[in-house]
């Protein structure tokens, strides 16, 4: 089958400055691809260049199929939420939506037909003829996501939707995501600088760092590729709580009742066990903590 | 007197006979269509001019100009408001043939006024134009402008784009209001 | 190009059903009814300064009328950019070719507006002196001109500009420019050079043109080479602004990225 989109080495130069380099990666059909990246990494020009604002310098890529070099018809089969995108003030989100929607070929009738249903779908049924000028911040990014699922594309790229909501607003904005996106089986490129959006949504991330591909995989891969597990909890008998801590003096040690959560801190996984193993204390339970992306994020990104 | 004696008188009195005889007879005369017009302020008239050539020969390198006058010491005139062509290069008038020229004129001042056309020579020989009579004109004066007219003309547009834009603003605000309040607020 | 009548139909809802295009028709139809009514409660006017009055209504409307079309294409793209309504726009598969022509065509709607509300104006001061059709005929012709000139300008403007108020500023910059030979005395036009500036001019060409029918009373056809100049700068100004505006209508100003 072949990738939603695929990029081959794809860069971007501004004279000296390199924004991005060697961008190469697949986004397979259906599946949403976290793009992560600290401020500055480059995540806007990939997208940019991805959604053909921006030409690449060098490199080619596709989108549903087309070769970059045919951007009308890759912009005809995309949608994109741009980052801080703006709205205008004195149109309805009815009209605005099906300004768009005219923009992308729909007839008068059929642009009618679209906007109503996405206002719908995203929350926005009530407010149709109100200004955009008197929508909150929330109201606006769900407009915006409208408008990129007008044309019903089969990528769809959102370039940090959820910038200025709060937590309940952000939960929200994900949710109609994962749903618009499941119903319309279309490819989502999510850019983001939250990583907690990317745990809860995104099936594998790309993260970037300074103009180029640092990782990329599963969640889960990109993980265990940065950072050994940093804690382990262990079950006891409360009996044995003191002989235990005094087992484990090596390691910094929390204790909770018959439960010990002992911070590794670069120590082989297997420590603590053979500790206790050879104080003759006996092991109910040992789990060790998957490391988290955010681990891999700040690990792979951080300033030499 | 002798025989040729008598025929060199002959020929000289001839001569002076001829001579005599095209002062009579001019080379050149200008006529009008008409000799007086009436009209109003703010219209425009013709006056057609027919310069003949008595002679036989073509009559070449001459200018028809038209002047206009004012008949009142107190009425001031500019020719050059009146009609703006007036000065004509002609092309040459064939031997006993005749041309006519037609005069626009735009009447823009009110009053008697006369208006002739001379034809002479664009070589610039100091030799007398030959005129054509002098047509009087009256220019009867009349209101081309009414304040009472003017003033729906200049109420009535401006109120006009005034109560669309109020209605259209009207419609939007309404629409808008009915778009926000009806259902419930949502969160964000 | 369907792409541009969809981009023509929003930007005429955008000017005129939000209201702004119309304040600005009516603050112009305040300007002529002043004039109008100056003119004809005036019972010392006589029939030349009626015509002149005609002329001087007819130079306000085309004057104003391509000022209000400029500054509107003057913002076309700019705007956008600052509004940061631009990206989603080049994000359609709609040309930028198309896009360029319907603002284009949507900034001239404000000429032809102005000159829609001249009319009634020009008919009632010229008809007493019997020039209205005239003088609504040459008007029709150099303000067209004019406007297509200034608007295909200001879109050129707008395309570069790294900001509205540098689009904006320009766009009146080279409106006074224009004008300026307008206020230099006789004298200082009266030699080739002076003549020469008045005829290169297309602003004051056209008005030329439209006083020596207005005031003079010549035909259509005898000062026709003072069209020369607003008819050039129209094609050419146009021609440029659509090639340009096909392939440098961009995110970022100055036709940068």
């Amino acid at each position: 089958m072949t990738a939603a989109v695929e990029a081959n080495g794809v860069g971007k130069r501004y004279g000296s400055l390199v924004a991005l380099e060697d961008l190469s990666f697949t986004a397979e059909q259906g599946e949403i691809l976290g793009v992560l990246g600290p401020n500055g990494a480059g995540k806007t020009t990939a997208i940019r260049i991805l959604t053909t604002i921006l030409e690449p310098t060098h490199g080619t890529f596709t989108v549903a199929g087309v070769p970059h070099t045919r951007p009308a018809e890759i912009r005809r089969r995309t949608g994109v939420l741009p980052e801080s995108a703006g709205y205008p003030e004195r149109q309805t989100a009815e009209e605005y939506l099906r300004y768009h929607a005219r923009l992308f070929g729909q007839s008068r009738e059929s642009a009618r037909t679209t906007a109503a249903a996405l206002l719908d779908q995203v929350g926005l049924g009530d407010r149709t003829k109100s200004l955009i000028g008197t929508h909150s911040r929330g109201m606006r990014q769900r407009l915006g996501i409208a408008r990129a699922l007008v044309n019903h594309p089969q990528v769809v790229v959102l370039d940090e939707p959820t910038l200025g909501l709060d937590p309940a607003g952000q939960q929200q904005m994900l949710a109609i995501i994962r749903r618009l996106t499941a119903e319309s089986g279309a490819t989502v490129l999510l850019c983001t600088h939250l990583l907690a959006e990317v745990e809860e949504t995104c099936t594998r991330v790309l993260i970037l760092s300074r103009g180029r591909v640092v990782a990329q995989g599963t969640i889960a891969e990109v993980a265990r590729r940065a950072a050994a597990p940093r804690t382990a909890t262990i079950r006891i008998a409360a009996e044995d709580g003191e002989r235990a801590e005094a087992a484990l003096s090596p390691l910094k040690v929390e204790a909770a009742g018959a439960t010990l959560r002992v911070f590794l801190d670069g120590a082989d996984s297997n420590e603590p066990l053979r500790l206790l193993v050879a104080a003759r204390i006996d092991v109910h339970a040992y789990e060790l903590e998957a490391a988290r992306l955010s681990d891999a994020f700040l690990a792979m990104t951080e300033a030499p | 007197m002798t025989r040729a004696a008598a025929l060199l008188l002959a020929a000289a009195l001839a001569g002076h006979a001829a001579s005599a005889a095209q002062a009579a007879a001019p080379r050149m005369t200008v006529s009008v269509d008409r000799t007086a017009v009436a009209t109003k302020l703010g219209h425009t008239f013709v006056i057609r001019s027919t310069l003949t050539n008595h002679s036989a020969t073509p009559a070449a390198g001459l200018i028809a100009h038209l002047n206009v006058l004012s008949l009142e010491p107190s009425l001031y005139v500019d020719p050059e408001d009146w009609s703006s062509h007036r000065t004509r290069y002609l092309t040459p008038i064939p031997a006993h043939g005749s041309i006519t020229l037609s005069w626009k004129l735009a009447a823009v001042n009110a009053g008697d006024l006369g208006v002739y056309i001379a034809a002479l020579p664009r070589s610039g020989r100091a030799v007398d134009p030959t005129t054509g009579p002098l047509v009087h004109v009256t220019i009867a004066d009349r209101r081309t402008l009414d304040a009472g007219g003017i003033l729906p003309l200049a109420l009535g547009i401006p109120a006009l784009l005034a109560l669309t834009t109020a209605l259209l603003k009207t419609f939007r605000l309404r629409a808008s209001r009915a778009g926000s309040s009806s259902g419930r607020a949502l969160r964000t | 190009m369907r792409g541009a009548g969809i981009v023509l139909t929003q930007e005429l809802r955008d000017l005129w059903l939000d209201g702004r295009a119309l304040a600005l028709s009516l603050a112009f139809s305040l300007l002529l009814s002043v004039i109008a009514y100056l003119v004809a409660s005036n019972r010392a006017l006589n029939f030349l300064e009626q015509r002149e009055t005609v002329n001087l209504t007819l130079q306000v409307a085309v004057a104003i009328g391509a000022l209000l079309a400029l500054l509107t294409a003057a913002d076309a793209v700019s705007g956008e950019r600052e509004r940061r309504t631009l990206e989603s726009l080049l994000l359609t598969p709609v040309s930028r070719l198309a896009l360029v022509t319907g603002k284009l065509l949507g900034a001239l709607s404000l000429w032809l507006a102005a000159f829609a509300i001249t009319v009634a104006y020009v008919w009632f001061l010229g008809r007493g002196v019997g020039i209205a059709g005239d003088a609504l005929a040459s008007g029709i012709v150099v303000g067209t001109l004019l406007a297509v000139f200034l608007t295909s300008f200001g879109i050129l403007l707008s395309i570069f500009s790294p900001s509205n108020r540098v689009s904006l500023s320009l766009s009146l910059f080279l409106l006074l420019a224009l004008f300026a030979p307008t206020q230099l005395p006789s004298g200082a036009t009266s030699g080739w050079a002076g003549d020469l500036l008045l005829r290169v001019n297309p602003l004051t060409a056209g008005e030329h043109y439209i006083g020596r029918i207005v005031v003079n009373g010549r035909a259509w056809n005898e000062d026709l080479v003072w069209l020369a100049s607003p008819a050039a700068a129209a094609a050419v100004f146009a021609a440029l602004a659509l090639a340009i505006g096909a392939h440098y209508v961009r995110l970022g100003g100055g036709g940068s990225e």
